[in-house]
């Protein structure tokens, strides 16, 4: 554990002497704050369904931009090969890399949370709902993760890592359009099945479900677990 | 009881192409072996196979006793390993570099402290312990690579190319780090620099085209070259022309070279290294010309590199 703890310290180092930490930061609170502003003050909307659904899209377009230099960056600056050095098993480098990534998750959730007061203060909305839509997010944004530390794993150009991430999240998200077009009942469960938006959505109207927590938590145990298997393969 | 390093027919291969080619060697208590061989030769890819960043094709290598495939951590623990490119975190500074270091290889909380110290005062850091570490000169980039891999008090130290980039101030300090560690720890580093593993090594291994060639100590190794095959005259000016054809036709000399731009004229000889051709060439010269010194010269660590990289060839 202490192995994890070194590089989770090391990441959260990183992070926050580069300025891509508080650029993803501050992008995604002034978006989630216009719209959230938006919909309280011009719509007239004194709930945080908007503002999650919008929370939702923003962390799959910017996170990928948290997690493209996890790896990528160690390899192209020669680093990896003192992480692959260390008395390190690949798992520890991955889960305290992760974690980093995570910190950074909990932080744009926290920020958010500052929507909050006025929100209390105006309306009167369901506690549990938000509480689901938060552990929503936070489920959404760490498959988020998981999968770009993946994708960063497998590249040494973290702008490849970024868009890749970024192209697969889409994927995932918009996914479940595709039943529209589909007559094969299979087809169209399984295209709305792994539909983050979807299981998202859910999230946000109350229901956590645990079909859904169990799809998200799938997803990035698979990812990472395919991280490790990518570190010990570029032995 | 096992050698602190010990490599058992060791392969790499990237495809068709093999880079290390059944090498078997060890590396004992206390001792320091150097890596000579040119470009390409398979070294730092020997290197990374035994600090466990790559694995090996096929063959074994043990540090202190454990398998590098089968019990990594445990390997990884008992080595400090200082790549080429020294592997640093620019946005660190000097210290948090070491830390972090310090603290992946589980150096208690209560040790960490005396152990910075240590490293710092050891590789000459202290005026730049607080600086970032991409603000540093290349020699202190170096240093700090260095300086990472003696953390955790690792009874093997692999090195590859450590002087390379430094002024001569700092090479003669870091060797003197080298010197210092190798007195009761295991060395092994790879270096272009002949001098350097002549200073500070106890045997060297020759690579070439990923093949062990020889390993020995400096003198075993020219022992088993034989004798140099350079013969060097001093001669007197004022003699007739002709010295050069007159050592030619000596039964034994290959090739003349003669600088007779300063007094006294310097001459040297390749002669084929069986017979003794040097009294031959001392009565041929000195029938007409005066002679003032004779040498054979002992064979240089490069004669001994050349040697075994031209046989192989």
């Amino acid at each position: 554990m202490s192995g994890v703890l070194a590089v989770y310290g090391k990441e959260i180092k990183l992070y926050f002497r580069s300025p891509i930490a508080y650029f993803v930061l501050a992008v995604f609170l002034l978006g989630t704050g216009y719209f959230f502003s938006y919909n309280l003050f011009v719509s007239g909307l004194a709930t945080m369904r908007e503002t999650f659904q919008n929370m939702g899209l923003l962390a799959v377009i910017l996170l990928p931009a948290v997690s493209m230099r996890l790896f990528a960056t160690e390899y192209s600056a020669g680093t990896y090969e003192l992480l692959a050095t260390l008395p390190l098993a690949p798992w520890e480098v991955v889960v305290g890399k992760y974690l980093g990534a995570l910190t950074m998750l909990g932080l744009m959730a926290l920020g958010t949370m500052l929507d909050l007061v006025p929100l209390y203060l105006f309306g009167a909305p369901e506690t549990t709902t938000i509480i689901s839509g938060y552990l929503g997010f936070l489920l959404l944004g760490s498959t988020c993760l998981a999968i770009g530390q993946l994708c960063s794993s497998l590249t040494r150009n973290q702008i490849v890592a970024a868009l890749v991430t970024v192209s697969i999240l889409l994927g995932f998200w918009f996914v479940g359009h595709l039943q529209s077009f589909q007559t094969v009942q299979f087809l169209r469960e399984l295209f709305l099945y792994i539909s983050f938006a979807w299981h998202f959505g859910e999230f946000i109207e109350g229901l956590a479900r645990f079909e859904s927590l169990a799809l998200f938590v799938l997803f990035s145990v698979g990812a990472l677990t395919l991280n490790v298997c990518a570190l010990e393969w570029r032995r | 009881m096992p050698h602190p390093v010990e490599l058992h027919s060791l392969t790499k291969t990237y495809g068709e192409r093999t880079v290390v080619d059944r090498v078997s060697f060890h590396v004992g208590q206390g001792e320091i072996v150097g890596f000579l061989g040119p470009n390409g030769a398979g070294k730092t890819t020997t290197l990374r196979m035994i600090a466990g960043y790559l694995a090996p094709t096929s063959g074994q290598v043990t540090v202190a006793g454990h398998d590098v495939i089968r019990s990594p951590s445990a390997s990884a623990s008992a080595v400090g390993y200082a790549p080429e490119r020294p592997a640093l975190y620019d946005s660190f500074d000097v210290l948090g570099y070491l830390r972090f270091v310090a603290r992946a290889k589980r150096v208690h909380r209560a040790d960490m402290a005396s152990q910075l110290d240590r490293v710092v005062a050891a590789c000459r850091l202290e005026a730049v312990a607080r600086s970032d570490v991409y603000k540093l000169s290349k020699g202190y980039r170096q240093r700090l690579g260095l300086g990472q891999a003696l953390l955790g008090q690792p009874e093997v130290l692999l090195l590859d190319e450590p002087t390379s980039g430094l002024d001569p101030g700092q090479i003669s300090e870091t060797r003197e780090v080298i010197r210092s560690f190798g007195s009761d720890h295991s060395v092994l580093l790879s270096t272009h620099i002949l001098p350097e593993v002549t200073l500070l090594c106890d045997r060297i291994a020759i690579l070439h085209h990923g093949r062990l060639l020889a390993i020995d100590s400096p003198s075993g190794l020219g022992t088993a070259v034989g004798r140099a095959n350079r013969v060097e005259l001093q001669v007197a000016p004022g003699g007739p022309p002709g010295l050069k054809d007159r050592l030619l036709d000596v039964s034994g000399v290959v090739r003349v070279d003669i600088n007779d731009r300063q007094a006294p004229y310097s001459v040297n000889c390749a002669v084929e290294s069986s017979g003794n051709v040097e009294a031959a060439i001392a009565r041929a010269v000195s029938r007409d010309w005066e002679l003032l010194a004779l040498r054979r010269h002992d064979p240089s660590l490069e004669d001994v590199f050349l040697h075994y990289v031209e046989s192989a060839a």
